[in-house]
């Protein structure tokens, strides 16, 4: 264990996740003051951020406890929503496939939308399984460790921050410094753009589907667009 | 039911889930190859995902009133974008949005 922290990889993802887990910081009080407002233990509390460990998902379910929806309602949507997890792990398979199952099956359980994002830009880079594993490890640890103290001080704290802050606008804030950058290309803006519209106009699907569908009509547009252009050069 | 229990329920399956969501695709193709089109098609995925998950955040309260009214998310969120794409820092993309942010709510009072 201690051999693994003292490694430059691990140190460095740890470090670079640190803006990232600054900007998450009010998405965390948000997750302790809403369980707190629904009626939650703290031994709750800390069971959602440790276990859950996804911000969307713990929003979902406490607004739909709060509101006395049935059990499986509750656990549906929030598989729906869940359902982007998917995704991330097939674009992670192909990176950690030469890593032992252990690791796999480890760093499996930090897999979000931050270390994901970050993980796939560091694998693009070095193409160092192990390095990029540690590079994960720490991005992820450094993350589930914010998302743990923030959720507890939103649950016994988090009211004393008034509302005309705003500081909730930080959570897209830290999406956007995320994908932002990868617009360089034709298809990757296509992927976006198509995600967009599709997001807006699916808005009214039931259980939150609209963000997996638009996902992935984004990802069939970005596809479609880089085949296109692979066989519109090769004319 | 007892509404502590039926939380505790909701914890541990959906936590049991995401894990198995998150563990899915890892270990299937751990010992597999993946076709070459669906690779193709995964480096898509963060694009397209991050851009749907954004969106609806930036429009709240609701995306239908943020379509008609003015709603300074979204001015704030293009100036977040520009630094984001020339800069690639979060700091200063966060930093940057924020102020974007608090200037607008600021001039629309």
């Amino acid at each position: 264990m201690r051999h693994l922290i003292a490694s430059e990889d691990f140190r460095e993802g740890f470090v670079e996740m640190l803006p990232a887990c600054l900007g998450l910081v009010p998405f965390g009080l948000v997750c302790g003051v809403g369980a707190q407002a629904a009626g939650a233990d703290w031994l709750a509390t800390l069971g959602m951020a440790t276990i859950i460990f996804s911000g969307a998902a713990q929003v979902l379910a406490i607004q739909l406890y709060a509101a006395d929806a049935p059990t499986l309602v509750i656990i549906l949507t929030c598989f729906v929503l869940g359902l982007r997890l998917l995704m991330y792990s097939a674009a992670m398979a192909p990176l950690l496939k030469p890593l032992p199952p252990s690791w796999q099956r480890s760093l499996a359980f930090l897999l979000t939308d931050q270390s994901f994002a970050a993980a796939i830009r560091r694998f693009a880079e070095t193409h160092d399984a192990r390095g990029g594993g540690l590079h994960f490890l720490g991005c992820g640890a450094a993350l589930w460790l914010m998302w743990v103290v923030t959720n507890m001080i939103g649950f016994y704290a988090g009211n004393a921050i008034p509302a005309s802050w705003s500081l909730d606008f930080a959570v897209p804030l830290c999406f956007i410094a995320l994908v932002a950058p990868l617009f360089r290309s034709v298809p990757t803006v296509a992927a976006g753009l198509v995600a967009a519209v599709a997001v807006i106009a699916l808005d009214a699907l039931p259980m939150k589907l609209s963000l997996v569908a638009a996902g992935l009509i984004g990802i069939v547009a970005g596809t479609i667009a880089d085949v296109a252009r692979e066989r519109w050069t090769a004319r | 039911m007892d509404g502590a229990l039926k939380l505790w329920i909701v914890i541990v399956v959906v936590g049991a889930l995401n894990y198995l969501s998150r563990l899915s695709f890892i270990a299937f193709f751990a010992s597999r190859e993946m076709p070459p089109l669906l690779a193709r098609a995964l480096r898509f995925v963060p694009a397209a995902m991050l851009t749907a998950l954004v969106i609806p955040m930036v429009l709240t309260p609701s995306v239908a009133g943020s379509l008609q009214g003015v709603n300074p998310r979204i001015p704030a969120a293009i100036v977040a974008a520009v630094v984001a794409y020339f800069t690639r820092s979060t700091l200063a993309t966060l930093s940057l949005g924020m102020i974007a942010l608090w200037v607008l709510q600021a001039f629309a009072r």
